[in-house]
């Protein structure tokens, strides 16, 4: 717009002038001209751009996800008096909940990681040893994403519960007196159903990475005589590990963020974080408490989110750089 | 001299040919292992498929190894009040499809190549962060945002949406974000460098090009608005209900029958939705 303000301006204007006016000289003032032109548009676009991210960042996720979490923090820092920390001595001060963070987190390396164990040896034989019917399963994998985790742990009742399949044939197996299994309604239980509905969670980000593989590396290997632990750990690790870090922190963080699965089979017997935030905002309607609670939770689970990106961001630059 | 070198050289090349050789115990023992491993991805991940069905056509089924007799009866007896659960929770999966899917295409077309520094890092952020956020600790707060003065949600349904369009949006926008590819980015340049208007870029080039998103982007939203059971447990106003509510509180009081066949309606209707709406959407190849 205003060639006065680039730093063109000055030499072309004298570059017009010693030349008297020379048909070059003119088209460099005119591509001069038109180059700031140019900066200013694309100067006012970003500006533009700017007050509509702000302008998202305010109408849509200020009311969405700002703003309830501020108020959540907020309430569950305020006391009879202002600040306080009230709400936290009494979440953790009830007898009922203590040790709730302990068992959580016990749950929670149990069951993720045996989860991620399972989901990393299962696609990688998926990947790399497919037997009949591979695809099947791998499509029923992803048919698990979209099922919700409440009904695997319903479903489980009618295989693992006292009175269910399993239990039932075992007992006319064995000719017991009673049903052999009684561990659903509990630890056990939890632990089963967060194993079968988060381990597929694994396999799909581990098959992702797999497939990136340059397949002739292993071929290379194998011909130079390595044996299949050493390409397994020398070739294929090393360079699927991004892949596999990633799909392991997000199984961690959705065990921890579960609730249905803990709803269904834990709830009498077991608290966990979840449910004690949910029981005490709805049963006993004490938000403040439940706040606090929530805030501890929160805590947990976003530097586990933050430690998810962090990871994939260094997986995104990494295939960026082998590219 | 060449005779002597050859037996040197040959047993080489035969170590190096030796790996595809196996024994017939190794192989025997590996054929075990792929059947053991089959049988274990079908046990782990196929068989709950098929106990939702088969339990909810079962007559009776406790204390044997399969129903003991099957029956339609457990659909026949759906109350009025669970079909009103059922339709409650088809509108509000659309409601949050539709809504998440746009605002998702709003904010990956706002954020295109922005999401990196400044600003645009912070919108991209704060836009995926419900997906760290447990489902009953972002319920907690939208109830305690949106429960009294000067916003008081608590008794409408609204808040069901709220809370779920949260927990949705992370998902709608990286679905977009994923399709607004640099191939595109050439095409809309070319188009407006041409003198097309960017209302009629985004209409004529952006949005035909998104189709696939959006309808992937749609689908998951549906899918996940109707499983979705922690957030709205936490904020559901009395006298709503969608079917998850219904169904663990059934599974709650002990009725495993009528609460699978409810489960199976609910299962093959979003599964319908997914075909119709996914159907054709190309397989994602994640590079």
């Amino acid at each position: 717009m205003s060639s006065l303000s680039s730093p063109e301006a000055p030499a072309s204007l004298t570059a017009s002038a010693s030349a008297s006016a020379s048909a070059s000289a003119a088209a460099d003032a005119r591509r001069s001209a038109s180059a700031a032109s140019h900066r200013a548009a694309v100067k006012r676009r970003q500006r533009a751009a700017q007050w509509h991210l702000l302008f998202i960042a305010v109408v849509v996720l200020g009311p969405l996800v700002i703003y309830p979490l501020v108020r959540l923090v907020a309430l569950s820092l305020s006391g009879p008096h202002g600040f306080g920390l009230q709400a936290y001595a009494a979440f953790f001060g009830n007898p009922e909940t203590r040790g709730v963070i302990g068992t959580t987190l016990w749950i929670l390396f149990a069951s993720a990681g045996l989860a991620s164990l399972l989901g990393v040896a299962l696609a990688s034989l998926l990947f790399f040893k497919p037997f009949p019917g591979a695809r099947l399963v791998t499509r029923f994998l992803e048919l698990f994403v979209a099922f919700p985790s409440f009904l695997v742990a319903f479903t489980l009742i009618f295989l693992y519960g006292s009175q269910g399949s399993v239990s039932i044939g075992l007992q006319r197996l064995f000719h017991l007196q009673a049903p052999p299994l009684d561990f659903l309604f509990g630890v056990g239980g939890v632990i089963l159903a967060e194993v079968v509905f988060y381990a597929p969670f694994v396999v799909r980000p581990t098959l992702a990475s797999f497939a990136t593989l340059d397949m002739r590396l292993i071929e290379a290997a194998r011909s130079l005589g390595a044996s299949g632990w050493m390409v397994a750990f020398k070739v294929i690790v090393p360079l699927a590990w991004p892949g596999i870090a990633a799909g392991t922190i997000l199984c961690f963080l959705l065990t921890l963020n579960e609730f249905g699965i803990l709803l269904v089979l834990g709830s009498a017997h077991l608290i966990t974080l979840p449910v004690a935030i949910y029981s005490s905002a709805t049963v006993d309607l004490d938000l403040p408490t439940a706040a606090a609670g929530a805030v501890v939770m929160l805590v947990m689970s976003l530097s586990l989110y933050a430690l998810y990106r962090q990871v994939n961001r260094r997986k995104a630059k990494g295939a960026g750089h082998g590219r | 001299m060449a005779d002597e070198l050859d037996p040197t050289v040959l047993p080489v090349m035969h170590m190096k040919a030796r790996p595809v050789r196996r024994s017939l115990v190794v192989r025997m023992l590996g054929g075990l292992f792929l059947g053991f491993a089959a049988l274990l991805c079908f046990w782990l991940f196929v068989l709950p498929v098929i106990v939702v069905a088969l339990s909810s056509v079962a007559a009776h089924w406790s204390g044997t190894i399969l129903p003991d007799g099957f029956s339609t009866r457990w659909f026949e007896r759906l109350s009025s009040s669970d079909f009103d659960a059922l339709t409650t929770s088809l509108e509000i999966g659309m409601g949050v499809a539709v809504l998440g899917t746009i605002l998702g295409l709003w904010l990956a077309l706002a954020l295109e190549g922005r999401d990196r520094r400044g600003l645009g890092a912070f919108v991209d952020t704060i836009a995926m962060m419900p997906n760290g956020v447990p489902s009953v600790v972002l319920g907690l707060a939208v109830l305690i945002a949106y429960h009294k003065r000067p916003v008081d949600l608590s008794s409408s349904a609204a808040i069901v949406v709220f809370v779920q369009l949260a927990l949705v949006l992370p998902f709608c926008y990286r679905c977009a974000a994923a399709a607004l590819r640099p191939e595109l980015t050439v095409l809309r340049e070319a188009a407006a460098s041409l003198g097309a208007p960017p209302s009629m870029v985004l209409r004529r080039v952006v949005l035909p090009q998104l189709v696939p998103a959006i309808r992937a982007s749609l689908a998951l939203g549906f899918a996940l608005s109707l499983g979705e059971l922690g957030a709205t447990l936490t904020v559901y106003p009395p006298g709503f209900a969608t079917v998850p509510i219904v169904v663990v509180g059934q599974v709650e009081r002990g009725y495993y029958l009528p609460a699978s066949a409810l489960s199976l309606i609910l299962l093959l209707v979003s599964l319908a939705a997914l075909l119709v709406i996914a159907a054709r959407v190309p397989r994602r190849r994640i590079d």
